[in-house]
């Protein structure tokens, strides 16, 4: 896999990551918060929601235990992410920490859906990731420094990302073996997106759909 | 704001951010995954993925105007030339660009 058919690959999140990290950018600027610190949060954080929380909370000059306890929460989901990928990284060598740090949901998303050759799926993975990363810096950079200063009306690109993930979906059900847990999380995905609070959606509808999956495994291997 | 608060929150959502991600790999790492571990590696992503498009429409406000029409939309047309064409990145272009176009200019 060459450069140009990564690069290919991230382009969705790329038109994501940038206006979603410029929106970023100009809340912290907003909040009189140096530039520079939008660049350190994306470096070090790397977590969308988890950034735009925190500076939520330094508005509301939450302490730095909230501060810690609210983002581990906001966050907990990756925790399913790592869980899928426990075989993939398997044999990586140490670099497969960056991935691990990496994970976020877009990331996630293009790694277990990528067509990689064994041979060299740690360098791929690694490039994704890493580009991943570069977007969100430079929108919350260009948002933190620019402030308002917008040059097009992007409004609405971001839906780049909810089509990244309909595609990605369709992607999975194609390729994986059983059917139902598709059907299953439509449905817990709806129920969720309704029914539950929309900071706890996320997190709430994957446990649901962890509990699902383990305890009716038998019915879910059944048929197709 | 003062800097040492800000630093200390930066350090601070970076270790409970690398804590969820990292946390299953620590769980995980002498022993061979069980035949339960692997069922829900295969079976979990495409869950995962279903889930997370409905996490991007979950600030939708569905019951005022126009009431997610271009979301819906949006989805369809995605939907729609992903089947019939299998090429990612036309199914996402078209799929925002139609979107941005009913969200600027049409609702």
């Amino acid at each position: 896999m060459n450069f140009l058919a990564i690069v290919k690959l991230t382009i969705p999140v790329m038109m994501g990551y940038i206006p979603l990290g410029m929106a970023f950018g100009l809340l912290l600027s907003k909040l009189l918060i140096p530039w520079y610190y939008a660049f350190f949060m994306s470096v070090f954080i790397f977590a969308g929601s988890g950034q735009f929380l925190a500076l939520t909370l330094f508005a509301s000059q939450a302490t730095i235990l909230e501060i810690g306890i609210a983002t581990f929460l906001l966050n907990l989901r990756h925790t399913f992410y790592g869980l899928s990928m426990i075989s993939t990284f398997k044999g990586f060598s140490w670099k497969k920490h960056y991935l691990i740090f990496g994970l976020t949901d877009e990331t996630f998303a293009l790694l277990k859906t990528s067509d990689v050759p064994e041979e060299n799926r740690e360098k791929v993975y690694l490039w994704i990731t890493f580009l991943n990363q570069c977007y969100w810096i430079i929108g919350s950079v260009v948002g933190a420094v620019l402030g308002n200063i917008v040059p097009f009306n992007y409004e609405g690109i971001e839906f780049s990302l909810t089509a990244l993930f309909v595609v990605l979906s369709i992607e999975l059900y194609k390729k994986n073996r059983l059917h139902k847990p598709f059907f299953v999380a439509l449905i817990i995905g709806l129920f969720g997106m309704i029914l539950f609070p929309p900071q706890k959606m996320l997190i709430l509808s994957l446990c649901l759909a962890a509990f699902v999956l383990i305890v009716f495994k038998r019915s879910m291997e059944n048929g197709k | 704001m003062e800097s040492s608060y800000i630093i200390g929150s930066i350090i601070v959502a970076t270790l409970a951010t690398y804590s969820t991600r990292i946390i299953p790999f620590l769980l995980f790492r002498t022993r061979e995954p069980s035949s339960l571990i692997k069922y829900i590696e295969l079976n979990m992503p495409l869950m995962i993925m279903v889930i997370l498009v409905f996490y991007a429409l979950k600030d939708v406000k569905w019951e005022s105007y126009p009431y997610g029409l271009a979301e819906i939309i949006g989805v369809c047309v995605a939907i729609a030339l992903h089947v019939k064409f299998k090429n990612a990145l036309l199914s996402i272009f078209i799929a925002t660009l139609v979107y941005m176009v009913l969200i600027q200019k049409v609702l």
